[in-house]
């Protein structure tokens, strides 16, 4: 108990988050005397897990991507195709993120690579300050329901599900996320009559001649994937080997002399989350070995008798969680814990999977550590409180959509077969 | 002997980089290969998936050692924004040495699975001994636990020159 007090404040403290939790693993082993060389032996078993290469390959090709002109052709593109309507820019602004977090896997760089064309192009358009920061802070985390994000293949992987399953239960939930935000985004504006930009097939054909090695990379990941072609880590490294021809040998963007940095910072992100999900495999052994979901399962149960209650107490811990925790440390560390629970109250594991992260998704935008609340105040040069305050509408619009998910699990479901 | 220093810093920063780009490089490509032997020729190479599983243990590890580098490791960080800038350099110092701890006691657990998988004889891809594809394990902790230690003894550093500094004042 004391140790576990020590842990907590050291954790607060800002200790790298694998040591605190390869410290609790450890003492959890000395307890049942199991040797705690077992702890070499799960850090292993990061050898072990089927398509955990799609992880520092789709990394890798999000990299390459944010780093080259892709996110300027993309604005123009949805700028050509939705920019005439009222509130165009602010749906190309939620459309473009959506489709650029996807690929690049919601780690705060969406605001960074796309932030900083549609920010000051927004303020042109006469959006206000604060509707555009909070537009931009909360489109940053946007589509990671979206194949192929990072979240959804690390889900897969820790709760043994099909990450082509979650791939299809993530579209209809995140085109909810999309058209609420949109709808949203036109009510406000509704009274910001500038004149609207003219539809032109001219400007569509040239944003599209422009993207032209850029538009089949999702045929690419996803046909791939769903004719059976191949498996999602193949669709990984065609991905990457792909964008790096586009950006490299095609647009020659990115310089050779470049890409040893390109990819150091995108393993740099890769080793920080599979070394949490290396000794999260070992505390989560322990925990079993403990008995602690059946623990965790017969305590809730004494609570929450219906599924609908237990979906009520598990969105409220998983804001809570998404408050302090980013969203790759939440699902190496939890998931495995409410795995079990949830089956006992008859929750389908894929629809678990879709809650955990659109809870989570929030999880970027709270304080006290949301991480895109900060990347926006340090990117615009703002206060915090001033990212938190104009986010903050935004937040409560999420935060319906994800209620609406997590109570309507036809929506996660309905693609998927065998459900 | 700052110049040493600096050189070794250089130096190690190159070798991580260069691993990094030979193992990412090399998986893109052994992946590539899979796919193109099994739709036009039907065939495969046997230890092709093994070995690309094991490129992603040493990705992950000598990616971790680069995010010990950059500080980059995640961290909850809950009261840097609140505490005292004097405070957060002791409470950096503090978890730092912490962490050091921590890869110390894991380095030498994996270190120990090595020498037992070296006199069982363990092997992977068909026949190769297993501990040449594990000893990144190990080595890699070794050298995040330095890191680490370098770190904390470089912020603690800091706290003095800054602690001097205000008592001049």
């Amino acid at each position: 108990m004391l140790f576990s007090v020590i842990l907590f404040f050291l954790a607060i403290l800002g200790a790298p988050l694998f040591a605190v939790i390869a410290t609790s693993a450890m003492l959890g082993f000395s307890n049942l005397e199991t040797d705690l060389m077992t702890m070499a032996l799960e850090l292993l078993s990061i050898a072990q897990m089927p398509f955990l290469a799609a992880i520092p390959l789709f990394t890798f090709a999000g990299y390459l991507l944010s780093e080259s002109n892709a996110p300027k052709r993309l604005v123009r593109l949805t700028n050509a195709v939705l920019g005439w309507m009222p509130g165009g820019l602010a749906l190309v602004c939620l459309s473009a993120c959506a489709f650029f977090t996807a690929f690049t896997g919601a780690s705060g760089v969406t605001i960074i690579a796309l932030g900083a064309i549609l920010y000051p192009a927004l303020k042109q358009d006469g959006y206000s300050d604060s509707f555009n920061l909070g537009l931009v802070t909360s489109s940053g985390s946007l589509g990671l329901l979206f194949a192929p994000s990072l979240p959804l293949i690390l889900y897969g992987v820790v709760a043994s599900v099909q990450i082509d399953d979650l791939f299809l239960a993530g579209v209809l939930p995140g085109l909810v996320m999309l058209v609420m935000l949109s709808g949203w985004s036109i009510w406000v504006n509704r009274h910001n009559r500038k004149p609207l930009s003219d539809f032109s097939w001219r400007e569509v054909g040239g944003a599209l001649r422009e993207a032209a090695w850029e538009l089949p990379l999702p045929v690419v990941v996803l046909g791939g994937i769903y004719s059976g072609f191949f498996a999602v880590s193949e669709a990984a490294a065609i991905t990457a080997l792909y964008v790096f021809f586009v950006e490299v040998v095609v647009h020659r963007e990115i310089g050779v002399r470049e890409l040893p940095r390109v990819i150091r910072e995108s393993m740099v992100l890769v080793g920080g989350i599979l070394i949490i999900l290396g000794v999260s495999l070992a505390s989560t052994n322990y925990m079993i070995e403990a008995e602690i979901p059946q623990k965790l399962l017969a305590l809730v149960a004494e609570f929450v008798s219906s599924q609908t209650s237990f979906l009520i107490l598990l969105l409220i811990f998983l804001l809570i969680l998404g408050a302090i925790l980013d969203i790759f440390s939440a699902i190496v560390l939890v998931v495995p814990l409410i795995l079990p629970i949830a089956a006992g109250f008859g929750v389908d594991e894929v629809h678990l999977g879709i809650v955990f992260l659109a809870a989570m998704q929030l999880g970027y935008l709270t304080p006290p550590v949301g991480l895109n609340l900060f990347i926006a105040s340090y990117r615009f040069n703002k206060s915090i409180m001033d990212v938190y305050s104009a986010t903050f509408p935004f937040l409560m619009i999420l935060l319906l959509s994800v209620i609406l998910i997590t109570f309507w699990p036809e929506l996660s479901l309905i693609f998927v077969a065998g459900h | 002997m700052k110049d040493t220093l600096a050189r070794l810093e250089a130096a190690g920063r190159f070798v991580e980089s260069a691993a990094l780009v030979v193992l990412l490089g090399s998986m893109i490509l052994l992946s590539v290969a899979q796919i193109v032997l099994r739709q036009l020729f039907d065939g495969s190479l046997v230890w092709a998936d093994e070995l690309i599983k094991i490129i992603v243990l040493w990705l992950a590890m000598v990616g971790s050692i680069a995010a010990a580098r950059d500080n980059r490791h995640i961290r909850i960080d809950l009261l840097s924004h609140i505490m005292p800038p004097g405070m957060v350099m002791l409470a950096r110092v503090t978890v730092d040495m912490f962490a050091a701890a921590v890869c110390a006691v894991i380095a030498w657990q994996a270190w120990r699975y090595l020498q037992l998988e070296i006199e069982f004889g363990e092997t992977v891809l068909v026949s190769k001994p297993a501990w040449i594809a594990h000893i990144i394990v190990p080595a890699a902790f070794l050298i995040i636990c330095y890191r680490f230690l370098v770190d904390s003894a470089l912020e603690f550093r800091r706290f003095l020159t800054r602690a001097k500094a205000r008592s001049d004042k």
